[in-house]
C-alpha cells in the first residue's frame, strides 16, 4: 500500500539516524528533529551548553550524507561577504571573479550565532528564508539541500546580539541536546579512547537520496482536521496569557511539514496528532516573545505551548 | 497603596464627616487600612478586575437611576415624607449631589479589590472599555500595563467630601489642605530642605485661600449684581413685588426666541389674548419702577379643594373658557430660599384644575399667584370675563394707589390730555377710546432706546416719551397709559405678562420676545379689572422680525425638551416603576458581566461542532473501545491524543493482552481518521470487526476476573 518513495525515503532516514547513533549517543530524539527540520526543508537552532555536542551532531550528519559541509565561527567582526562571498578582481584577465563564500554549502554550522552583529546575522538569515542570496545586484542560488544548524550559547551573554523575534521565526526548529546519562557518557569517553569515531563515519545516504527524502515528505499526506488542529494550537498562543506575540502562519506551516517528515520517520503514510503535539514545543516556542511581567512571574514560552497542546482539544 | 499610612482612612473619615456618613466612611476606611496588618491575599487576574470595575459601573447606574427616580418625583417625597417642596424641586441638583457624594461607596469594591490583592494595582484595560475592546481584538499596546489607583481613589474621597450641604466651606478648606500637605509630605522631593517645602506649601494654601475668598466675593457680586435687571433681561422672571422697567436706559431690548409657555385650550377660540403674571399699582418715578404696593407679606396661601388638584380662586364665578398651560417656573425666593414662580394666568381665571398635588399657592390682592417649585408646571385654567383675583381699586381709602400719579409726570401728563382734547362730559369708556386713538396715531413701537429718552434732572424718560420723541416700547406704553388713565380719574394698574398670538398646532407658543406689559382699566359700570393695551399692534411684527432664520431648530428642541418634561411630569408617580423594571435588566447585565468568560467557552465549542465540518471517519468503532476502557477509570483528557491515552488506558494486568491488537486497531482508526485516502472498504470492515473481538475480550475479562 505505502507507496514506493515513501518506502525508500523512510529506509534513507533509517540508514541516516542509524549512522549518526553511532557517533552521537542518547540523542535519538535530538537526531529525528534534526533530521525532521532537514526533510522538511526548515533550519535548525540548537541551544545548548558547549560540549554537549552540537558541532558533533552537524559534523555526523554532514559525513553520513555525503554532502558538503562548512562551519562558520560567529565572531562580532565577522561581516557579511565573510559567509555570502565576494567579487576580486583579478589582474590577469582584468575581470572580477566572484569567490563564494561558506554559505554555498549543503550543510552549514553557524557556530555561536548569536556572537556576529546583526548586519551579519540578517545575511544568513536572508539565505536561509529564500535559498538563495543577493551579492552585488546578481542573484545566486543556493545547492538544493540547504540545511543551516545554527547554535546558541544560553548562559553567556556577555558581547551577544541576541536573534531578534523576527529572525527566532526563520527557524523550522529549536531545540537543546542537554547531557546524557552517565551511562551513555561512560559510552562516549569508551568510544573516543583511541581516536575519534567521526573520523572512521561512512556516508550512509548520497545527497541525491536525500533530496528524494525532501520530495518525499511532500508526499506525506494531511487531513483537513489536522490541519485545523495545526491552526488551533498555534493561534492558541496568541490570545495566551503572558504572551506579547504569537506564533505567526509561518510557524503553522513549519509545523505541518516538519510534523509530514516525523510521520514518514515514524513509519506513517499520513500525519496523526501524535507526531504534531510532539513537535509543538521545538517548533512553536521559540518564537514567542512573552511580556516582561510575564517571564518574571514565571511563565516560559515552552509552557504555554504545552499549556495550549494540553488545552486545544485534540482530534481523536 | 502607595498611599502613606492611615491617609487614606483619614481622608474617608473627612469625607464621612462632611457627608454624614461617618460610620460607613470609617469602616471602609478601616478595611482598606488593614492590609496594611495583614498578609491576607486574593490573586486576581485581569478579568476579576474588568469583572469588579464592570460591576462597579453598573452599581453607579443603579445609583443613578434610584436617585434620578427616588428625588425627582419631587411629589412622591413631598406627599409621602412630608419634606417640603423647597428641596424636592432642586431634584435635578440633588440628583447630582447625591450621586457625587456617594462616589467613594461605589467604586470602593474596586480600590478594595486592589488593596487585597497580591500586586497592589489594577490592569489599565480593566478601566476603559475602549481599551477592554482593543486587547480582545489583538491590540497589545495597553497589555500589561498596571497602575495604583489608592491616589485617585484619595482624590475622588476629596472631591466627594466637597459636594456637601452641611457644612461650610472653611472646614472643607482646612480638611482638604491638611489632607494634601499629608499626602504631599510623603513624595517631597529630598533635594530640598523641610523649610523649602514648608515654604512651597504657605504659598499653596496662601493662593488657595485668596482664591477660596475671591469665589466667594466674585459669587457675592454676582448674586447682589441688580437681580432685577439680570431676571428681567436674561431668565425674564416677574417678580409679583415690582417691576422695574427698562425705561430711561440705551440699548436695544434683546429678548429671545425661547418658547417659555404653551397654550392648549380646550375649545377653539378659546386662548385668552394675554397672559398675565403681575400687576402693579405705585409707579416710582425716579426708579422708572412699578411697585405692587404691598410686601410679601401681602400673599396669602390659597386653599385647595378635596382632590388637591383644583385651586378654586374665585368660588361661584362660572367660568366659560378652558385653556390648559404649561409652563416654566424659574424664580427664586428669597424669604423662602427656595424656588418659585409666579404663574402665567388669563385675565378672570376662576379655577386651576389638575394642578400637581403637592403646589403651594399663593395670592395677592394684585392678582399674581406664586407657585413654589422649579420647572415645569403644567395645569388647566379656567377663566371668564369678569370677576378676577384683584383687589377692586381702593379710590376711597386713603392710599389713592390705583389713582396715585407721582407729582413730576404731572405737567406731561396734563399737556397730553390738553392735547387729546376730550371734552368734558365725556365718558369713561370714551376717554379711554381717546387715549387708545392718541397713541395709535402720534407714537410709534421702537424697541431701539436713544439718548433721546435719558433721564435728566429735569425731565423722567416718560416724559420724553410722551412729549417728545413718542416712540418706545411696551413700558412706555403702558405705565404712561396708566398714568393717564389715572389723571383721568379711572383706577389704573400696570400689568405685566405675556401676549398670546402665535398658533401652532392645535394651541399656541409664548416665546420670551412676547413679553409684554399693557394695563389693567377699572370698568365702574361692570365692576370689573379690563385689559387696556394702547401698545401700537405693529410691536408683534417689530419682535418677530428679528427672528434668525435657524429659529425652527432652536423650536425643535424647545418641543423636545417639553415633551420629555412633560412625560416626566405625568409620570411623575410612575417613575418608581420604571426603576423597578430597570432592575432586571440590571440583574441580567450583571450575569453577563460575571459570566461572560463561561458563555465564550461554551460558544466555542460549539462553534467546533458545527454541522458544517464534518471530520471524516468520527463513526469508527473504535469510539465503542474508548467508551468502555474510559468507563473502566480512565477518560482521555480533551488534549491528550488517543495513542497516548491507550497506554495509560491499558496499563491495567488484566489487558495485558490486549495492548498489541488494540495498537494495531490504533492504526486503523488514524488511517480512517486522519489518512486524506481513507481506508480500504476491506480494511473497514476489519476495523470493525476487530474491535468488535476486542470488546468481547474486555467483557470475558472482567467475567473471568469477577468470577475468581
Amino acid at each position: 500500500m505505502t507507496p514506493a518513495n515513501l518506502a525508500a525515503a523512510r529506509e534513507t532516514y533509517r540508514r541516516i539516524a542509524a549512522n549518526i547513533a553511532k557517533i552521537i549517543r542518547g540523542q535519538d530524539s535530538a537526531t529525528r528533529h534534526l533530521l525532521a527540520a532537514m526533510a522538511a526543508g526548515g533550519h535548525v537552532l540548537l541551544e545548548d551548553y558547549p560540549g554537549t555536542g552540537k558541532t558533533t551532531l552537524a559534523k555526523a550528519l554532514a559525513k553520513s550524507i555525503d554532502a558538503q559541509f562548512k562551519r562558520l565561527q560567529f565572531t562580532p567582526d565577522l561581516l557579511p561577504s565573510d559567509i555570502l562571498g565576494v567579487s576580486i578582481f583579478d589582474q590577469r584577465d582584468q575581470q572580477f571573479h566572484f569567490h563564494e563564500g561558506p554559505v554555498f554549502t549543503n550543510i552549514l554550522l553557524a557556530d555561536e550565532i548569536n556572537r556576529a552583529s546583526p548586519r551579519t546575522q540578517s545575511a544568513l538569515l536572508e539565505a536561509m528564508g529564500e535559498a538563495q542570496v543577493s551579492v552585488e545586484g546578481e542573484r545566486r542560488n543556493l545547492p538544493d539541500l540547504f540545511f543551516v544548524i545554527a547554535t546558541e550559547n544560553p548562559v553567556e551573554f556577555r558581547g551577544t546580539y541576541p536573534l531578534p523575534e523576527a529572525q527566532m521565526d526563520r527557524f523550522a526548529m529549536q531545540f537543546t541536546l542537554g547531557y546524557v546519562s552517565a551511562e551513555e557518557e561512560v559510552a562516549v569517553l569508551t568510544a573516543q579512547e583511541h581516536h575519534h569515531p567521526l573520523d572512521e563515519l561512512k556516508p550512509a545516504a548520497t545527497l541525491a537520496d536525500v533530496i528524494a527524502l525532501k520530495r518525499a515528505v511532500e508526499d506525506v499526506r494531511i487531513s483537513h482536521e489536522l490541519k485545523r488542529y495545526v491552526v488551533d494550537l498555534v493561534s492558541a498562543t496568541r490570545t495566551a496569557q503572558g504572551v506579547q506575540l504569537g506564533a505567526s502562519p509561518r510557524a503553522s506551516i513549519a509545523l505541518m511539514k516538519t510534523a509530514q517528515a516525523m510521520a514518514l520517520f515514524e513509519g506513517f503514510d499520513f500525519v496523526t496528532p501524535e507526531q504534531i503535539q510532539k513537535l509543538a514545543v521545538p517548533v512553536i516556542a521559540h518564537r514567542l516573545v512573552l511580556e516582561p511581567q510575564a517571564r518574571f512571574s514565571g511563565i516560559t514560552a515552552r509552557g504555554v505551548v504545552e499549556e495550549a497542546v494540553k488545552k486545544v482539544k485534540v482530534p481523536a | 497603596m502607595k498611599t502613606p499610612p492611615l491617609l487614606l482612612f483619614a481622608a474617608l473619615l473627612f469625607w464621612g464627616w462632611l457627608s454624614d456618613l461617618l460610620l460607613v466612611g470609617a469602616v471602609m476606611g478601616a478595611l482598606l487600612e488593614i492590609t496594611r496588618l495583614t498578609t491576607f491575599r486574593w490573586e486576581l487576574d485581569d478579568t476579576d478586575f474588568n469583572r469588579i470595575w464592570s460591576f462597579c459601573v453598573v452599581l453607579n447606574l443603579v445609583l443613578i437611576g434610584y436617585v434620578f427616580t427616588n428625588n425627582d418625583a419631587g411629589g412622591i417625597n413631598g406627599m409621602f415624607h412630608g419634606k417640603t417642596l423647597a428641596t424636592a424641586a432642586n431634584s435635578g441638583v440633588l440628583t447630582a449631589i447625591r450621586f457625587l457624594r456617594w462616589l467613594p461607596m461605589t467604586t470602593f469594591p474596586f480600590i478594595f479589590a486592589q488593596a487585597f490583592n497580591e500586586r497592589p494595582s489594577v490592569p489599565l484595560t480593566a478601566v476603559s472599555l475602549v481599551l477592554r475592546w482593543r486587547r480582545r481584538h489583538g491590540d497589545r499596546a495597553f497589555a500589561g500595563r498596571y497602575l495604583d489607583i489608592s491616589h485617585s481613589y484619595f482624590f475622588v474621597c476629596l472631591f466627594s467630601a466637597g459636594v456637601h450641604t452641611n457644612n461650610g466651606g472653611q472646614i472643607y478648606f482646612w480638611g482638604l489642605f491638611v489632607l494634601l500637605a499629608w499626602a504631599l509630605w510623603f513624595v517631597r522631593s529630598p533635594r530640598f530642605g523641610i523649610i523649602p517645602w514648608l515654604l512651597a506649601l504657605s504659598a499653596m494654601l496662601a493662593i488657595g485661600f485668596g482664591e477660596m475668598a475671591g469665589l466667594n466675593r466674585a459669587q457675592g457680586i454676582i448674586q447682589n449684581f441688580n437681580a432685577q435687571l439680570i431676571s428681567y433681561f436674561i431668565s425674564q422672571r416677574t417678580d409679583p413685588l415690582q417691576s422695574m422697567t427698562s425705561m430711561g436706559r440705551i440699548g436695544l431690548l434683546k429678548l429671545s426666541a425661547k418658547i417659555v409657555i404653551r397654550l392648549e385650550p380646550r375649545q377653539p377660540g378659546d386662548a385668552p389674548a394675554y397672559l398675565r403674571e403681575a400687576s402693579y399699582r405705585n409707579y416710582a418715578t425716579q426708579k422708572m419702577t412699578w411697585f405692587a404696593g404691598g410686601g410679601t407679606k401681602d400673599f396669602e396661601p390659597l386653599t385647595v379643594e378635596q382632590d388637591d388638584t383644583t385651586w378654586n380662586l374665585l368660588p361661584g364665578k362660572k367660568a366659560a373658557s378652558r385653556v390648559n398651560i404649561a409652563c416654566y417656573l424659574n424664580g427664586w425666593s428669597r424669604e423662602l430660599a427656595a424656588p418659585e414662580g409666579v404663574l402665567p394666568l388669563p385675565g378672570g381665571c376662576a379655577r386651576l384644575e389638575n394642578v400637581p398635588p403637592y403646589m403651594i399657592l399663593k395670592a395677592n390682592q394684585n392678582g399674581a399667584v406664586l407657585a413654589a417649585g422649579r420647572g415645569l408646571l403644567m395645569f388647566d385654567a379656567a377663566f371668564g370675563r369678569g370677576a378676577s383675583l384683584d383687589s377692586p381699586p381702593d379710590v376711597d381709602t386713603t392710599n389713592h394707589y390705583d389713582l396715585s400719579v407721582p407729582t413730576n409726570e404731572i405737567p406731561a401728563l396734563q399737556q397730553v390730555i390738553s392735547e387729546m382734547q376730550i371734552p368734558a362730559d365725556a365718558n369713561e369708556l370714551e376717554r379711554r377710546r381717546r387715549i387708545e386713538q392718541f397713541f395709535a396715531n402720534h407714537f410709534t413701537y421702537s424697541i431701539w432706546q436713544g439718548t433721546d429718552k435719558l433721564a435728566t434732572p429735569s425731565t423722567t424718560p416718560l416724559t420724553k416719551f410722551l412729549l417728545t420723541s413718542r416712540s418706545g416700547h411696551c413700558e412706555y406704553f403702558a405705565s404712561a397709559t396708566v398714568l393717564l388713565l389715572r389723571q383721568l380719574h379711572i383706577p389704573a394698574r400696570y400689568a405685566v405678562g405675556y401676549s398670546v398670538h402665535e398658533p401652532r398646532g392645535s394651541g399656541f407658543v409664548v416665546r420670551e420676545r412676547d413679553a409684554h406689559a399693557w394695563c389693567l382699566a377699572w370698568n365702574r359700570t361692570t365692576k370689573t379689572w379690563e385689559d387696556f393695551d394702547t401698545t401700537p399692534g405693529s410691536w408683534i411684527k417689530v419682535e418677530g422680525a428679528r427672528t434668525a432664520g435657524e429659529e425652527w431648530l432652536a423650536d425643535l428642541k424647545s418641543w423636545i425638551t417639553f415633551q420629555f418634561a412633560k412625560f416626566r411630569w405625568r409620570q411623575a408617580n410612575l417613575q418608581q416603576y420604571i426603576f423597578w423594571s430597570l432592575i432586571p435588566v440590571l440583574v441580567v447585565l450583571l450575569y453577563f458581566i460575571l459570566f461572560r468568560r463561561r458563555g465564550k467557552l461554551r460558544r466555542d465549542v460549539k462553534n467546533k461542532n458545527l454541522p458544517g465540518a464534518p471530520w471524516p471517519g468520527l463513526d469508527s468503532e473504535f469510539y465503542q473501545l474508548e467508551k468502555k476502557l474510559a468507563a473502566r477509570g480512565a477518560p482521555r483528557q480533551p488534549g491528550e491524543p488517543m495513542a497516548d491515552w491507550l497506554e495509560r488506558a491499558l496499563a491495567e494486568p488484566l489487558l495485558n493482552d490486549l495492548r498489541s491488537p488494540v495498537r494495531e486497531l490504533l492504526r486503523l482508526h488514524n488511517a480512517h481518521r486522519f489518512d486524506p485516502s481513507g481506508l480500504s472498504a476491506e480494511k473497514r470492515q476489519q476495523l470493525k470487526l476487530e474491535v468488535t473481538a476486542c470488546l468481547e475480550k474486555i467483557s470475558t475479562a472482567d467475567t473471568a476476573k469477577k468470577l475468581r
